[in-house]
């Protein structure tokens, strides 16, 4: 397979985790401006766990998921009880100093002969694990939609269980949802903890698909596509921000159409959207209609 | 004065006028009771222009309002005095007074009648330099007649304006909007006192569920069937809330 | 630290301060009639001080023309994200608008970006003297200068605010505005009036940090963003007075923080500040009273 499509692929997939972690908090009634705080801590620390203590792949990858839902935990605590503004304020103010604190990070070791690690501004390179093992581009990215399946399997699973009703139900009206008995804490802490591991997972494939971040990979922008993507492709189903995604690297990069004019046109775009469909064009009115004519369809089917 | 015909005004889905007709006739005081939930608030928004009936229509001084904007209704002499008072907080009495003469050119004039409100209102103008949301609720209440009159409007409508107030000062705004009917401005308002509310109307109305269910003078109807319809709905449906 | 440190630092920081006051004082006149943040602030005075900055290296125009240029061009961009993110929206899409605002901050940085495609640019300088010398104190007349245009232009608005008809109907607008339009206020004309008005202060101030800097980067869009909204929330939302506020005290720590422990600590400074002030305090410098108002408004957004 061309490589350029592989590499489009593998990136597609990998910004769906980001993706998909604002929507988790996007359900949860929170709009989150600083996910990408959590996908560049998994990077860093499954791209540390690999490269400076070599760790196996796999460890390092949940090292990171662990150690960005551990960062959401924490942070939760300090502003779950906000809302609205004031919440994405506040993680748009720990997204900014985590980056600033990245640009201040050094941890160097010298590994077969090499001086490798993050080194403060100039970020972090040669994470080359999968090179190291023999992994090629093609296999990275099966790992990383096979990743992927897994996460979306699970927040179907949930979607259709208790905790996905309650979850919508804090997210629609938490006043109501108080009245009714439901912790809201809890399940906004539950929602943090996930979208926290979800972009963390996320980071940790980023870091060695990439073999090199830096801060600036996880600065604001990255966060506030995070969050349109879900916008715009619905939150009526885990399927909707990947369909964001899509739109936007999918149709937009890899046909070139619009080359530099890029965020222009998606911006405009974003925002009629926005006018035309609030919750995105796979909301919860069009995910009924279609799960309605499936259902349908199979009936008469069989 | 005022014609209302067939409004129907929805949120959402939701009916909460369902093809509501009355008249205000000028000069006179028109009375609306019901019980909470009837619409009457819809009503009054929907006349003064805040919300937008879907269908129907509404007539002032035989000029065709419905739909229109707020502002363009203040213009034509209509002045709402809302549910709730809803003054401006964190703006002084003052400040309140001069906001509802907003549209008004006439600055000289303005300051006069600012002047005649603090004759007729003298706690308010003891007041004049406080912000209004330290007010009483009485003092409230004064203050957004007294703002809904610095438009010099032909017609004042009033939503509920004795609610929560106590009786003493519930009296004394029945006395102001007797008097200001004397003095020729047209008075439609909607209330829960039904005993204060039958005292002063010339005609008044019953509304049910986004519908009127009665219109005559005080004196056709028994005074307690009034207040047991105002406040349970029809006999019939008192009755079957009583079956369950 | 020396006292000579000590107030050599509060004094530069009150200078960039005041630069940060009037950016916080258009997210709080925006903030306040719309009850949404507008996060294409930033970009909007970006765009304005690019245009002026193309016409200064395209045309040579001099500094009063750049400036006119920079407000007019600000408030017509500003009118652009008025329209396309804010205006079509109601109560139900808050989220939306504001996320709608987010884009276009890309849209329109983007757009400048094919404007001025180098990183750094040139801007006609405020003023070309030495700095003046007040004892051990170093003072530049060009900060002189900002710092006095920042306390007229928030003397103006606040003079526009308190004793006019506009400030009325914008004042009544941002505290009830139901009752505002029940007094026969134009609501949307009044928004749409406070946000362009929002827009050509921002570009005052855009104007004013470039022309102290002489120079113009690509990552005005963000710093604007950046600072304003903090000092807002440092001051308390919602209130002009606590925008100033907001933004002096923003300059001074930082201006302190850099000079201990540098400059990428002193970009820490407004965040972590906003960070611990939004955990613990969310009221801001104006304290429970605007917190109780704004926290209504917040719970809506």
């Amino acid at each position: 397979m061309d490589t350029y499509v592989i590499t489009v692929l593998s990136n597609i997939g990998m910004i769906s985790f980001v993706a998909l972690s604002a929507y988790i908090l996007l359900l949860s009634g929170q709009i989150s401006f600083g996910q990408q705080a959590y996908f560049g801590i998994g990077a860093y620390t499954a791209g540390i766990a690999t490269v400076m203590w070599q760790w196996p792949i796999a460890g390092a990858l949940v090292l990171g998921a662990l150690a960005a839902s551990a960062a959401a935990g924490l942070v939760g605590l300090a502003t779950l009880r906000l809302s609205g503004i004031y919440f994405a304020m506040a993680t748009l103010a720990f997204a900014e100093i985590m980056r600033i604190a990245a640009e201040l990070f050094v941890y160097r070791r010298e590994i077969g002969g090499i001086e490798t690690g993050p080194d403060g501004i100039d970020g972090f390179r040669d994470i080359r694990y999968f090179f190291a093992n023999d992994i090629s581009p093609f296999q990275s990215c099966l790992i990383v939609y096979a990743l992927l399946a897994a996460v979306l399997a699970s927040l179907f699973i949930v979607e259709r269980t208790r905790g996905g009703r309650l979850l919508r139900q804090v997210g629609e009206d938490p006043l109501l949802a108080e009245v009714q008995g439901i912790d809201v804490m809890r399940v906004r802490m539950a929602a943090a903890l996930s979208a926290g591991a979800v972009a963390g997972l996320g980071g940790g494939l980023y870091a060695h698909l990439m073999t090199y971040v830096e801060p600036r990979s996880f600065d604001i922008m990255l966060g506030v596509h995070a969050l349109a993507y879900g916008l715009i492709g619905g939150l009526g189903t885990a399927l909707g921000p990947l369909l964001g995604v899509l739109i936007d690297i999918g149709l937009l990069e890899s046909t070139r159409i619009f080359r530099g004019y890029r965020m222009i046109v998606f911006g405009g775009l974003v925002a009629v959207l926005l006018i035309v469909r609030p919750r995105g064009l796979l909301d919860e009115v069009a995910i009924n209609r279609i799960r309605q004519a499936l259902r349908r369809r199979r009936r008469a089917g069989g | 004065m005022l014609d209302v015909q067939d409004i129907v005004t929805a949120y959402g889905k939701i009916e909460a006028l369902k093809g509501v007709s009355l008249a205000a006739a000028e000069g006179r005081i028109t009375c609306l009771l019901g019980p909470n939930g009837a619409g009457k608030t819809t009503l009054m928004y929907s006349i003064a222009g805040v919300l937008k009936p879907r269908r129907g229509a509404i007539r002032l001084g035989g000029v065709d309002i419905t739909g229109q904007s707020p502002s363009a209704i203040v213009a034509r002499g209509l002045a709402l005095v809302p549910e709730n008072r809803l003054v401006f907080p964190q703006m002084t009495v003052a400040e309140n007074l001069e906001a509802g003469a907003y549209q008004r050119r006439d600055a000289a004039e303005v300051a006069v009648d600012i002047e005649r409100m603090y004759a007729r209102f003298p706690r308010l103008k003891e007041r004049r330099t406080q912000l209004a949301g330290t007010l009483s609720g009485g003092e409230q209440q004064m203050l957004a007649v007294a703002r809904a009159l610095m438009s010099r409007p032909r017609i004042l409508l009033l939503d509920e304006p004795s609610l929560g107030l106590a009786p003493l000062i519930v009296e004394e705004i029945f006395r102001i909007v007797g008097e200001l009917n004397k003095d020729g401005v047209t008075i439609f308002l909607v209330e829960q006192n039904v005993h204060m509310a039958l005292k002063v109307a010339h005609h008044f109305y019953l509304m049910e569920q986004g519908r009127v269910t009665f219109s005559g003078e005080p004196g056709k109807l028994a005074e307690d069937e009034v207040i047991q319809r105002a406040y349970l709905g029809t006999s019939r449906q008192a009755s079957s809330h009583k079956t369950g | 630290m020396a006292p000579v440190d000590l107030a050599q630092n509060t004094l530069d920081g009150l200078m960039i301060g005041s630069s940060y006051a009037l950016l916080a004082i258009g997210f709080t006149l925006i903030f306040g009639v719309m009850r949404r943040l507008n996060l294409a602030y930033g970009p909007t005075i970006m765009a304005g001080v690019y245009l002026g900055t193309a016409a200064f290296i395209s045309f040579g125009a001099p500094s009063l023309i750049v400036l006119a240029i920079v407000i007019i061009g600000a408030s017509l961009v500003g009118l652009y994200v008025e329209r396309l993110c804010f205006r079509p929206f109601g109560e139900a899409a808050r989220t939306a608008s504001m996320v709608a605002s987010f884009a276009l901050w890309m849209q329109i940085e983007e757009a400048a970006m094919h404007m001025l495609p180098q990183h750094m640019n040139p801007f006609p300088p405020l003023l070309a003297a030495p700095p003046l010398e007040i004892g051990p104190l170093m003072l530049r007349a060009d900060h002189l200068i900002m710092l006095a245009a920042t306390l007229l232009l928030a003397g103006a608005v606040t003079y526009l605010l308190a004793r006019t008809k506009l400030g009325l109907a914008i004042r009544a607008v941002i505290d009830q505005p139901r009752a505002a339009a029940i007094v026969g206020i134009h609501v949307e004309r009044i928004m749409m009036l406070t946000f362009v008005l929002a827009s050509a202060i921002g570009g005052f101030a855009g104007f004013l940090i470039a022309a102290t800097d002489a120079q113009v980067t690509a990552m005005m869009g963000m710093w604007a963003t950046t600072k304003g909204l903090v000092a807002m929330m440092l001051g308390g939302l919602g209130s002009v007075r606590g925008a100033i506020a907001g933004g002096l005290l923003l300059g001074v720590l930082e201006a302190h923080a850099q000079w201990f422990l540098g400059p990428q600590v002193r970009d820490m400074v407004a965040w972590g500040l906003l960070f611990v002030i939004l955990a613990f305090w969310p009221g801001g410098l104006m304290g429970a009273k605007a917190l109780d108002r704004t926290m209504a408004v917040g719970r809506r957004v």
